[in-house]
């Protein structure tokens, strides 16, 4: 049975893209078939980032499109990395001689897709490292990172070296800021209900009333255990020590703490879960300097949010808060 | 034989394409027991983007690039990714147009480096390296000059390496998600890629 708004199934993703870019028309354009590009973009000196990544997660990842973030977002299919020759095509399309810097979520398929368009791209002679990002820990705490999958962490990533690169760092330099940035970040997921895959009404993950799983990944794979719902603030607590028991902050560390919303968990939920997780983490003696409270990466209707936390260092402080951001869903002032 | 020349790997080349053809359906009902079921499409996909490119080519070198971009270019997804790669690798390390078993040694090491690079899926874990670790392992440890007894340790290494994975358990990949189930079935991967690898040994000896 239809459960979504929605015409044929196989176009759902240029026309989510359509409709992205026809509304933010001074921010974001097509640059190609399924390539967000800014629409104005960054001084070609200035190192260009580039993510890749399926559709359905909105309004990630092309969301963050803009100044200040990302130069480009390449989208595959519904949950599906895009082929290596579409990205390729957009690393053609930012070839400069600064460099691109190219962020990956650990997925096998956007890293494969990755891995070839380097390939081809090195020997096309444009200049392009990776990134990689496996802020998930619901692969065990202290799991090797290859393990570990790429979820929402890395929005704040695209503002801290989006930041970085529109200063004018190197890519080396804004490899080692992302690098640093990744050592001391890391995200949980809990989810709650059921949903569904918008192209073929499959149930990608299902759990019985009254039931959460922490550790779900971003496309209802399981991960942890289920176990009974239990209150915000409990959840919130479990949360946060198992986050803090994979970045062990010390007291009077800086933090950042972003409450993201993956589909049906309401605005007024993830308030309430954030105010709990921000005075546990004050309790601890750590002190929360960049708060962010929204849907930057959902997973359909599922129910459930991610929290992301992480140890800041100044410079990462300065880019998050102080610097220009102007993406369609991602503004700050500056200062 | 003492030479591998640039047009005998053309037909070799074709030769792998159309036994890879013959058994499309089987490798894909091989990998529909633990995946997505469109390995034998895949496979003929790539291949035939790699024959394709070769035929223009002229010497080792740039061909092999060639393919290796045509692959990856004009499909997409882990099969492609590997056999791009696999020509790739190849194509980093020869030159020429024609090859003495050294040359065919150190090609066929270059392209497993490479395919080595994208998956960490090694012997065992019931994958195409099954198939491609034993055929380029075997060409190495050859002592004979004659390029067709290289190719027959090849192909001989990669049927018993695709043999052993219907008892192996997959380990690596979303078809690790289905451990045991994958018990008693040999890998598609595997199978496509001693497939291909007997073709080239078939049709340099006929």
């Amino acid at each position: 049975m239809k459960t979504k708004f929605i015409n044929e199934p196989e176009n759902v993703t240029p026309e989510l893209l359509e409709g992205y870019v026809l509304c933010y028309p001074d921010k974001v354009k097509l640059g190609a078939e399924n390539i967000i590009v800014r629409a104005n973009p960054k001084d070609e000196s200035k190192v260009a980032i580039v993510t890749l990544g399926g559709s359905g997660h909105e309004p990630a990842l092309s969301g963050f499109v803009g100044e200040g973030m990302l130069d480009c977002s390449v989208v595959g299919d519904v949950f599906a990395a895009p082929g290596a020759q579409r990205l390729f095509q957009a690393l053609q399309l930012m070839k400069r001689e600064a460099g691109i810097l190219l962020v990956v979520l650990n997925h096998s398929g956007d890293v494969m897709s990755a891995n070839m368009a380097c390939q081809l791209a090195e020997r096309a002679g444009i200049k392009v490292k990776q990134l990689v990002t496996h802020d998930d820990i619901s692969a065990g705490i202290g799991a090797p990172a290859d393990d570990r999958r790429g979820l929402a962490g890395c929005i704040p990533l695209y503002k801290v070296i989006g930041a970085a690169a529109e200063e004018g760092k190197s890519l080396d330099e804004l490899i080692e800021i992302g690098e640093r940035f990744n050592k001391h970040i890391a995200t949980l997921a809990v989810a709650t209900g059921k949903c569904t895959h918008p192209q073929n009404n499959a149930l990608i993950s299902d759990l019985p009333p009254g039931i959460m799983e922490i550790g779900m990944g971003q496309h209802g794979e399981g991960g942890g255990g289920q176990k009974t719902l239990v209150s915000a603030d409990d959840t919130a607590v479990e949360m946060v020590d198992l986050l803090c028991r994979q970045l062990q902050p010390k007291s009077g560390d800086k933090m950042m703490l972003i409450i993201n919303g993956t589909g049906a968990t309401t605005q007024m939920e993830h308030n309430i879960i954030f105010r709990k997780a921000y005075k546990e983490l004050e309790a601890r003696g750590m002190k929360v300097v960049a708060g962010r409270i929204q849907e930057i990466l959902t997973v359909q209707e599922q129910a459930g949010f991610q929290m992301i936390m992480a140890i800041l260092d100044d410079d990462h402080i300065d880019y998050l808060n102080n610097r220009k951001a102007d993406a369609p869903y991602w503004t700050t002032i500056g200062k | 034989m003492e030479f591998l020349t640039i047009d005998l790997f053309k037909a070799m080349l074709r030769q792998a394409l159309n036994e890879i053809k013959k058994r499309e359906d089987e490798f894909s009902q091989l990998d529909a027991v633990i995946g997505d079921g469109d390995h034998g499409t895949a496979i003929v996909t790539a291949l035939s983007a790699a024959v394709k490119a070769a035929e223009k080519g002229t010497e080792f070198k740039t061909m092999l690039n060639d393919m290796g971009f045509d692959v990856m270019l004009e499909t997409s997804g882990s099969t492609s990714t590997l056999l791009g790669a696999f020509f790739l690798g190849m194509s980093d390390c020869v030159s020429g147009i024609a090859l003495d078993v050294v040359g065919i040694k150190t090609m066929f090491a270059g392209g497993l480096a490479n395919v080595a690079k994208q998956t960490q899926a090694r012997v065992g874990d019931k994958t195409m390296m099954d198939a491609l670790i034993p055929a380029v392992e075997a060409m190495q440890v050859s002592t004979s000059a004659d390029v067709k007894e290289l190719f027959k340790a090849a192909a001989a290494a990669a049927r018993q390496g695709a043999a052993q994975t219907i008892n192996m358990k997959a380990n690596y990949g979303r078809a690790r998600n289905y451990g045991e189930r994958s018990i008693g079935y040999a890998d598609s991967g595997a199978s496509s890629w001693c497939c291909m690898i007997n073709a080239f040994a078939e049709c340099i000896i006929k």
